[in-house]
């Protein structure tokens, strides 16, 4: 009987397209009245959940992990702010296979706790879509998905079901119980598009609190172009003179600063930059004294991207970082 | 890897919210009457075969009801030293009910009362089923009636190893080679033993520790309940004391949910799903749609992770203990 009703639910949105997802009969009733409203969930969500768990991912900081949720074949990824925490950061994004990627922090929205990460590692990727029109209403059953306390491959993403309960300016809250490494995970309709991500909690097990996918649609392009919008509570902007270079020079009389040092693991020593190089321009900037290059440094912030022009013995030598946190 | 805690919630509790909100009445929320009142087929099973296990009148836990004279197994540590276990099925009292035996590998104590015609449960097939599947188990109780939580089965079948037992101590991060005792969890293991901030720890059953993770790696095969020998140096005097270890440790995450089941690790195998409900929830059986046994409660892990035994391994234990 309840397999039944599910086919009939395919066909409707294969042979009338514009049918919406959410017009799910039983998301037109206050609750559900029978055990085929009650197979009919069921159906939706089992029919929805192969293909959102595959684009589910966890997101690994380093000190920390969080969860988000691959919506492009080339690797965009929508999380939470105060998981990213920042602009053009490196993390590893592990897939539910425990395949391990290479990523780097885009854009966020401190103030709603929005951010976008983008797998930098060769595609294509499984991803789902999203519902940029905002068409879910209060009441509508939906799911979450995400990696309770952390990567768990034996368990695999953690799927709970619940339906929306309040919707407010900037945040909409459901019963779907989210803990800790949740995070950024990814809140779903019932016919598998997203709607949300998974945000904060309130003491009560009840509430769960979700950024609603509006407040990323209307902060598309900034997000994608890296930018850090909006001030606090969910992502502070790194300090000025927070940024780590990590080479000792001295002026070298035919112009430019000769590296005497690089410190270990610092973003110089990832970048190439070797013991006896020439530095010579830093950003476009042409470099003459030491404190001169210390200043430079001191009006940027960690995670700024920073390019040098150098010099090895003779030969032109160019070095792309991004600057580090200093302790 | 640590999971990334939310934020302070107090604070953050929807800030400044200008144009009102809408928001669904209770009845109508998950865990709400309008919704579960659709699965009245599954609560009439739980009323039959969902016992509650009472310490005097106290309800500790619920049990599954496996045979009609009386046979009903349920959460070992959850009633382990109730002087007046009692139980009660459908509306019936049973008095005198008597621990038979006890599975520690599992936490499941069989516990027999005087009685004839109950209605145990009728074995699921395989505990094999999709997830997102439904799953209904016993909420709150009256005398007369049960309520029915719902759920849906979250992850896949797995082992859960032992967790370590845990000190009640937070450590200052900044001491190097040093392990300063920055606070001492309230009532905990430390505490207890008359630990204080400020001590340094040396050593742990007799060996020298310098950094957390050496004491990690002391624990975390040692079970709460485990007495250890702890050395701390105060005022320049090294002191040995016992230390018996807590559950635990307690994490960011714990701190939110609710209250857990003090044993949520150290099972064979169990199957997880979503029902929102306290740690009371445990003991009783995890109902498929059908009204069929998919399994036994046996932890709620945390707000967002409920544990149960898969059938197979419930009828497997169950015929084992009745031996």
């Amino acid at each position: 009987m309840f397999r039944s009703a599910s086919c009939l639910f395919l066909l409707l949105s294969v042979s009338t397209l514009s049918v919406d997802a959410q017009s799910f009969p039983f998301n037109e009733k206050k609750a559900p009245e029978n055990l085929e409203d009650i197979g009919a969930i069921q159906n939706a969500l089992t029919s929805a959940l192969g293909k959102a768990r595959d684009a589910t991912v966890c997101i690994d900081i380093g000190d920390g992990s969080g969860s988000g949720v691959i919506i492009s074949a080339d690797g965009l990824v929508l999380t939470a702010a105060h998981v990213s925490t920042g602009v053009g950061k490196d993390v590893t994004v592990i897939m539910e296979d425990g395949r391990k990627l290479k990523a780097e922090t885009l854009g966020l929205v401190a103030d709603v706790d929005a951010a976008m990460v983008k797998i930098t590692d060769k595609g294509p990727f499984p991803f789902v879509p999203i519902d940029k029109e905002g068409t879910s209403k209060l009441g509508d059953w939906v799911f979450s998905l995400g990696h309770s306390g952390g990567f768990d491959k034996e368990r695999g993403s953690v799927v709970r079901l619940g339906r929306l309960v309040r919707i407010a300016n900037s945040t909409i809250q459901t019963d779907c119980a989210l803990i800790g490494g949740d995070s950024g995970g990814p809140l779903f309709d019932m016919s598998g598009k997203v709607i949300g991500i998974h945000s904060r909690v309130g003491e009560q097990l009840q509430v769960n609190m979700h950024v609603p996918l509006k407040e990323f649609v209307s902060n598309w392009d900034g997000m994608l172009r890296s930018e850090f919008i909006g001030e606090g509570p969910f992502a502070q902007k790194p300090e000025k003179g927070s940024g780590l270079l990590g080479v000792a020079t001295e002026a070298r009389s035919a112009g430019g600063l000769k590296v005497l040092k690089v410190g270990r693991e610092t973003p110089a020593e990832k970048a190439g930059i070797k013991e006896g190089d020439v530095l010579l321009k830093l950003n476009g900037t042409a470099l003459a004294k030491r404190e001169q290059l210390q200043e430079l440094i001191k009006e940027m912030a960690a995670g700024d991207k920073v390019e040098i022009e150098g010099l090895r013995g003779d030969k032109p030598q160019n070095f792309k970082l991004k600057l580090g946190e200093r302790n | 890897m640590n999971a990334i805690k939310y934020l302070p919630l107090a604070a953050l509790l929807l800030p400044s919210v200008s144009h009102g909100f809408q928001s669904l009445e209770s009845a109508y929320r998950r865990t709400g009457p309008a919704v579960t009142s659709v699965f009245d087929g599954q609560r009439q099973v739980l009323q039959q075969s969902s016992a509650v296990m009472l310490n005097g009148r106290k309800e500790i836990a619920y049990g599954v009801v496996i045979s009609p004279d009386g046979y009903i197994l349920t959460k070992a540590s959850e009633i382990a030293g109730t002087a007046n276990l009692s139980v009660r099925v459908d509306t019936q009292s049973y008095p005198d009910a008597k621990v038979v035996t006890v599975d520690d590998g599992w936490d499941v104590a069989l516990v027999k009362v005087d009685a004839s015609g109950l209605t145990p449960v009728e074995y699921a097939p395989s505990s094999a089923i999709p997830q997102g599947s439904w799953v209904i188990a016993n909420g709150a109780t009256s005398l007369k009636a049960r309520r029915a939580l719902v759920g849906i089965v979250s992850a896949k079948i797995r082992p859960i190893p032992a967790g370590g037992g845990n000190l009640g101590i937070a450590f200052k991060d900044d001491a190097e080679e040093v392990l300063e005792i920055a606070d001492v969890a309230e009532d905990g293991a430390a505490a207890k033993a008359g630990l204080k901030k400020g001590d340094l720890i040396v050593a742990i059953n007799g060996t020298a520790v310098l950094e957390f993770d050496e004491i990690s790696e002391v624990l975390k095969d040692l079970k709460p309940g485990t007495v250890v020998q702890v050395t701390y140096q105060r005022k320049e005097t090294d002191t040995t004391v016992e230390v018996t270890l807590d559950p635990g440790p307690v994490t960011r995450n714990d701190m939110m949910s609710g209250a857990y089941s003090d044993r949520r690790s150290g099972f064979p195998r169990v199957m997880q799903h979503d029902i929102i409900g306290d740690k009371s929830i445990v003991g009783g059986p995890l109902l498929g749609l059908d009204g069929r046994c998919v399994g036994m409660n046996i932890a709620r892990a945390n707000r967002a992770e409920s544990f149960a035994i898969p059938v197979e391994d419930l009828k497997a234990l169950a015929e084992r203990l009745m031996k």
